[in-house]
């Protein structure tokens, strides 16, 4: 009966986190009911998290118990959760905190619960997340949405990554100044490079893994990727991100090309016609430096302009705002019937300022 | 209608804390820019800011305004929502 959703194909619909209800789901039985000697893990969907954690996907737990039950369960796993929910809210509000938290929205997140009442509160609040029964999610193994076609050394740090993350942030609320005070204050390194051939899974990686802060609004097929980096006079960019409480490794890229390349928008009009980013990045300056440099590099190349073609979805919304703030603009009339448009940015004036925490080629 | 906009104004302060976690964000005039300097929102908590609009209201702004230029300041952002409302 169990049966992977109509739109399992759908390369879109990876799923990044799983947030796994505790009592008779990851446990098989109640942990209140016997905290001297709590019940054991259902070893199948234990097994389940780990192949999926083993595959860079992230776990959390959203539980109506103490927290020392998902500490209880983290031993079972071996594990650390990305994040831990416990408390007597709605399942719906612990879902949303951990997607606040691990900075993923609804739409690529996955929630199993045996309880058929806390699985519809979810589904109507949350239309984004895969809602599973225990039985559904023991299968979900082999479904498209839980097998990323790349998993890099980065993809199998993803747990560590994240735990960084609840660390940073734990820091972040408990620090009074503003945001780039904050950044800096936590010594964020982002390092802008060209890209190497060994960067290319990667790049395959953040092609089908990023929606929110990509400018092709869905994933990249692969074929399409191999033309655009061999493209001549392709200029394909790295951003790796690192601060004291870890190193996030290659996070984003563009390609950026010089109008004497790609004539089509007009002279002096420099193209990025692919930016994308993975969302741990958000919130930490990083997309804002990299269209930064992107217009300071048109600029110094004697572009007058630079040109963001983008398709706009209502998921890549994070992209857009970052193009707001670095003041690019389209004109609406433009935009096609499947979303496709163009952002523009004068390269005179005042271009966007890159921190001093940006190393970029021409300085370190 | 000016007591609408002012209303959602109030009603955005508290959205923008709890979308931040910053209380001082309750006092901000409504001429605060709202994305990079002023209220320094950034691409997540301004795509927070906007689902919570979108819940509330039955605004989409990220659909009626390709370049979002209603999030320029909290008074910007909060006349778009009551001339929807």
């Amino acid at each position: 009966m169990p049966s992977a959703p109509a739109d399992a194909g759908a390369a879109d619909a990876v799923v990044k986190c799983v947030v796994w209800d505790i009592d008779n789901t990851l446990l098989d039985g109640v942990y209140l009911e016997s905290e001297e000697q709590p019940p054991p893990a259902d070893p199948v969907l234990l097994g389940v998290l780990r192949v999926l954690a083993g595959r860079g996907i992230l776990q959390a737990v959203a539980s109506r118990n103490p927290p020392a039950a998902a500490d209880y369960v983290q031993r079972l796993a071996g594990l650390d959760f990305a994040a831990a929910e416990c408390g007597w809210d709605a399942k719906p509000a612990a879902i949303g905190r951990i997607a606040a938290d691990l900075g993923i929205l609804p739409d690529a997140m996955a929630f199993v619960d045996d309880d058929m009442v806390d699985r519809a509160e979810v589904a109507a609040a949350l239309p984004g997340v895969l809602v599973l029964t225990p039985e559904d999610a023991a299968e979900a193994v082999s479904w498209p949405q839980f097998s990323p076609p790349a998993v890099t050394a980065e993809a199998r740090r993803r747990g560590q990554l994240y735990a960084d993350r609840r660390r940073r942030q734990a820091a972040a609320r408990e620090f009074g100044g503003s945001r780039a005070e904050f950044l800096r204050h936590v010594g964020t390194r982002v390092t802008i490079a060209p890209a190497t051939a060994a960067d290319l899974p990667r790049l395959h990686e953040l092609s089908v893994r990023t929606h929110q802060l990509n400018s092709a609004g869905q994933p990249v097929p692969a074929a399409e990727l191999a033309k655009l980096l061999s493209s001549a006079g392709a200029q394909v960019t790295t951003v790796a991100l690192a601060d004291d409480f870890g190193d996030d490794g290659l996070v984003g890229t563009a390609i950026l090309m010089g109008s004497a390349i790609d004539r089509r928008p007009g002279p002096g009009v420099a193209t990025v016609p692919l930016v994308m980013m993975s969302c741990r990045a958000l919130g930490r300056g990083v997309l804002d430096a990299l269209l930064a440099w992107l217009c300071r590099s048109a600029a110094a190349a004697g572009a007058t302009e630079l040109a963001v073609p983008c398709r706009v979805t209502d998921r890549n919304v994070p992209f857009r705002l970052a193009l707001a703030a670095a003041g690019f603009r389209a004109d609406p009339g433009t935009v096609t019937a499947d979303g496709r448009t163009l952002f523009r940015r004068r390269l005179a004036g005042d271009l966007p300022s890159l921190p001093d925490f940006v190393v970029t080629p021409g300085r370190s | 209608m000016t007591t609408d906009v002012d209303r959602v104004a109030d009603e955005l302060r508290a959205l923008l804390t709890e979308v931040t976690g910053r209380d001082e964000l309750l006092d901000i005039p409504a001429t605060t820019t709202l994305l990079g300097g002023g209220a320094g929102l950034d691409s997540l908590a301004g795509t927070l800011l906007l689902r919570q609009v979108e819940r509330r209201y039955g605004v989409d702004v990220a659909a009626e305004d390709l370049n979002l230029d209603a999030l320029e300041t909290l008074g910007t952002l909060a006349a778009f929502i009551a001339a929807r409302i």
